[in-house]
């Protein structure tokens, strides 16, 4: 049985299609790079997968648990967490309340000291600024409380969203780097947001690429960065762009 | 006789019953950005829940017979048992409509709960004498002062701090923060809408008892119109303290009840009677200086 | 083939005629059929008709509702009564008017066109201020006013009779006189709302961002909109009070914006139709309570609701739209006929 299974799954907005028939499946600790360009629907996956919005068609599994009609906060118990687009922080509670409020759905309380202090470890700033109010941090700084945050719900499956916007290329490596060990240590099922397919391949794994809503390649990211599937994928015309 | 500490506990204890009636509506829109107009008659109902049913003109207790130790939790329950079941049978089933539509239908929900009221009590206003023995004066600093006045400004401190020690400390206080702030991300991150949002009307209800405790000790009237006027100066206080913000809710209560101390002191007297006009026109104008509130600081984005 | 745009323009003015058409039908029917206490309840509904639907052409086209109207009503109807009553009554019951309306003895209608205009001024005046407010903000503030008004209009002693009862005003508003004021307040109502500054103030509410981008002024527009909406409101106040004889301050309350809203809400708020739609229904509903509340005879026992289970049901019934249909009873449509095209 696969840790995510994603079938036929469609989402829109209104009249506005956003995903159509897109199916996946991910197995537990693999490490899955969602791409493709702008409007793909890669957030929209995303939202799909952890409850934020409502798929139209389809079925969304983990570990063979249904999603369809979850509300978010009993998918989050399902041992799924989100760090979405934007970071989403709560900015007027302090670095450290934002870490403690994704833990009242564990079990392990005992384990949630221990699990701060391995944030603050790994992002040794947020240890610094534990008592300031998020809100203050900046962009990059509230990006690692967002993971931070995400990883004290004591996660099986991660869904991250572009983690890498907007931040300077060393951190982005260091956000990387933080995010497989932790899969290392954890056995943590990973699926990321990255646009850049060189970051991808680079950090390795395997890659779905989206466009318009549907799934036009799923294969081993080292391999796409060198295909022209991606390029065609972000540069080549869309169906809905030809004037008819 | 001395006027101006006479003034300031007049003040003093007339805010801090419009702050304790705000911060039960600013909880409540901080969490689901509902505007609750029917708070005010959550607080008719608790006064009314004092007395046995019937529509004499002479009020029997009922709930207010009970010693004080028995009364004020039993009526903080029943306060927010009213604002839950307000939530469970009413707004919970609106969670995906308008902020305009929530606000609406609390404004019907308001006119049910007071025409129940009325036809129960009828619309008659009863006399009570809840615990009168408060209202004897004591002498304090060189002014007279009703002991309740003082009981009332020490309530109203403990009900801020014991809130606002909720709110830090203790597990629902920092989901409620969280929802106030991100209801969806809170949610992405487990934090159960219901029990944030129940939390929210218990807290908000137990305030209104609170309230009604205060004001039915105070004037000795049990009166089915009596929440509408706490409402609408609860509701301007929350307004001008920035929807939603708590510490501003009771910032603002507390100067509306000095604005009205102060009007009523110095109007001259044939303006007297329009004393809560002149009020509602500083209200216009501070919403007009500061759409999002008096104490809203200049980086918060507008929230309505 | 699609409608030509004159077609289009004929066809939005069909709505006004057809409501027109059914408030004809009504007013027929019970001065035909009824007796003479429903007659008086024609002419009520139709007042809170002109009421209502002066009321959404405000709130149907700004988006923003408003709990102060029954203020301009109050207005309105003090107004005509200060043009109307007879001068010795004046003198003993409102003894501190100035003199010219004090001396005034007009008839009810001009003084009613007064009572409207002296209405759209007085809104014209306080949505400048209040208009400057968007959302939520904008509704509380117009709480505040309407607290404003009922305060001033209750505590006035010499001008207004405070809380005691002005009486004796002439009994001018009929069904017939009620149901030309609503019929007007009908078609104005259609043609603000198709009018440029209408359109833009739709346009404007369903996405606030873009209608300032494309440079439509919304202040201005909201402001018109309230101008006008507080004229036909003042005059449904005019109308009221000369259809009891009696004014009270407590009449331009809570419980009339209560009633007013849940027809808006009842009907739905995005039409005209909605508008007219929620006053006939909850009118005719509120009148079987009031029938059912003073008993029926079923057999041997008289069965009758306790007074106070009208509100009630009313608030329920209001809340149960909300929660069912959101979008109210018409959801949003207009009446109208289809001309030309296919
Ligand atoms: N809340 C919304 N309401 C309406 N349409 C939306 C909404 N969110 C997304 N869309 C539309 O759905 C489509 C997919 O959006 P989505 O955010 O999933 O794309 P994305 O791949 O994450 O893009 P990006 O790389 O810019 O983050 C877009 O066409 C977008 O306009
Ligand atoms: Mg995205």
């Amino acid at each position: 049985m696969s840790k995510l299974g994603v079938y036929d799954v469609a989402v829109r907005y209104g009249k506005v299609p956003a995903l159509s028939d897109v199916s996946f499946s991910v197995e537990e600790g693999e490490r899955v790079f969602i791409s493709g360009p702008n409007g793909a629907g890669k957030s929209s996956l995303l939202k799909a997968i952890c409850g934020a919005v409502p798929t139209s068609h389809g079925r969304i599994e983990v570990d063979g648990d249904v999603l369809n009609g979850r509300s978010p906060e009993a998918i989050a118990r399902l041992g799924l967490t989100m760090v979405p687009e934007g970071r989403e922080i709560f900015g007027t509670l302090t670095v450290e309340e934002n870490l403690r409020v994704g833990t009242g759905i564990r079990r392990d309380k005992s384990a949630i000291e221990t699990d701060i202090d391995e944030v603050y470890q790994n992002f040794s700033i947020l240890g610094e600024r534990r008592h300031a109010n998020a809100g203050a941090l900046s962009g990059g700084q509230q990006q690692m409380l967002a993971i931070g945050r995400g990883l004290m719900t004591n996660p099986k499956l991660m869904l991250v969203d572009e983690p890498s916007l907007g931040l300077a290329p060393n951190i982005v490596d260091q956000v990387y780097e933080t995010l497989v060990n932790l899969q290392k240590d954890r056995g943590l099922t990973l699926i990321i947001v990255e646009q850049s397919s060189a970051r991808a391949a680079r950090v390795g794994g395997r890659m779905v690429l989206l466009r318009g809503g549907n799934v036009v390649g799923d294969g081993d990211a080292a391999k796409f960065a060198e295909s022209d599937l991606l390029k065609e994928a972000y540069f080549g015309q869309d169906k809905s762009e030809v004037p008819s | 006789m001395n006027a101006i500490p006479q003034l300031f506990f007049d003040a003093m204890s007339l805010g801090g019953i419009y702050a304790m009636a705000a911060l039960g509506i600013a909880l409540i829109f901080g969490v689901m950005k509902l505007v609750n107009f029917a708070h005010g008659e959550y607080i008719a109902f608790c006064v009314f829940a004092l007395i046995v049913p019937s529509t004499d003109a002479v009020a029997v207790m009922f709930l207010g017979k009970a010693p004080a130790f028995v009364l004020i939790p039993t009526l903080l329950c029943v306060g927010a048992l009213v604002a839950v079941g307000s939530e469970f049978f009413v707004f919970r089933h609106m969670r995906k409509a308008t902020p305009v539509a929530m606000m609406i239908s609390s404004f019907a929900l308001g006119f049910v709960i007071q025409n129940t009221l009325l036809l129960i009590y009828s619309s008659r206003p009863k006399a009570i004498s809840l615990w009168p023995e408060l209202n004897m004066p004591i002498d304090l600093i060189g002014a007279s002062i009703p002991l309740l006045q003082i009981i009332v400004i020490l309530t109203t401190l403990i009900v801020v701090v014991t809130l606002a020690l909720l709110l830090k400390k203790t597990r629902i206080g920092l989901e409620m923060r969280a929802a106030a702030e991100n209801f969806t991300m809170a949610r992405l991150l487990g934090v159960r809408a219901n029990v944030v949002i129940t939390g929210a009307f218990a807290l908000s209800g137990a305030l209104a008892a609170a309230v009604a405790l205060i004001m039915v000790t105070q004037t000795g009237v049990a009166d089915v119109r009596m929440g509408g006027q706490i409402m609408l100066v609860a509701f301007i206080a929350t307004v001008i303290g920035g929807l939603g913000s708590l510490p501003g809710a009771v910032a603002a209560g507390f100067l509306i009840g000095a604005a009205s101390v102060i009007l009523q002191g110095f109007l001259p007297l044939e303006a007297r009677p329009f004393r809560d006009a002149f009020l509602y026109t500083l209200v216009i104008v501070s919403l007009l200086l500061r759409p999002d509130g008096l104490f809203a600081s200049n980086s918060t984005k507008p929230r309505v | 083939m699609a409608q030509t745009h004159k077609q289009k323009r004929l066809s939005a003015w069909s709505t006004p005629v057809l409501l027109i058409a059914i408030l004809l039908v009504f007013t027929v029917l019970i001065t035909v059929f009824g007796d003479k206490s429903l007659a008086r309840m024609a002419a009520q509904t139709l007042i809170r008709v002109t009421f209502v639907v002066g009321l959404w052409i405000f709130v149907g086209n700004s988006g923003v509702v408003s709990f102060g109207h029954a203020g301009y009503m109050a207005i309105g109807a003090y107004c005509s009564a200060w043009l109307t009553l007879k001068p010795q009554m004046k003198g003993l019951f409102l003894p501190d008017l100035w003199p010219f309306l004090a001396n005034a003895e007009w008839h009810v209608f001009p003084a009613a066109v007064a009572s409207g205009l002296l209405a759209a001024f007085v809104a014209l005046l306080s949505g400048a201020a209040i208009l400057r407010l968007s959302g939520i903000a904008a509704s509380i503030a117009t709480f505040a006013f309407l607290a404003i008004i009922y305060t001033v209009y209750s505590s006035w002693e010499g001008v207004t009779g405070a809380t005691s009862s002005v009486v004796g005003l002439a009994r001018y508003s009929d069904q017939w006189v009620t149901f030309g004021w609503a019929s007007v307040t009908v078609l104005a109502a259609a043609w603000y709302a198709n009018s440029s500054s209408g359109l833009a103030l739709r346009a404007s509410r369903e996405d606030e961002v873009a209608a300032d981008a494309s440079g439509i002024n919304m202040y201005r527009h909201r402001l018109i909109s309230l101008v006008v909406s507080a004229f036909f409101t003042g005059v449904a106040g005019a109308l009221f009070g000369h259809s009891l004889g009696v004014l009270n301050p407590s009449s331009f309350y809570l419980g009339v914006t209560f009633i007013t809203l849940a027809m808006l809400v009842v009907g739905g708020i995005g039409s005209l139709t909605g508008a007219v739609t929620g006053v006939l229904v909850l009118s005719i509903i509120i009148e079987a309570l009031v029938r059912m509340e003073r008993g029926m005879e079923i057999g041997e026992t008289t069965l009758a609701l306790p007074t106070g289970a009208q509100e009630i049901i009313i608030g329920i019934i209001m809340i149960l739209v909300l929660i069912l249909r959101p979008a109210g009873l018409t959801g949003g449509r207009e009446l109208r006929l289809r001309i030309g095209g296919r």
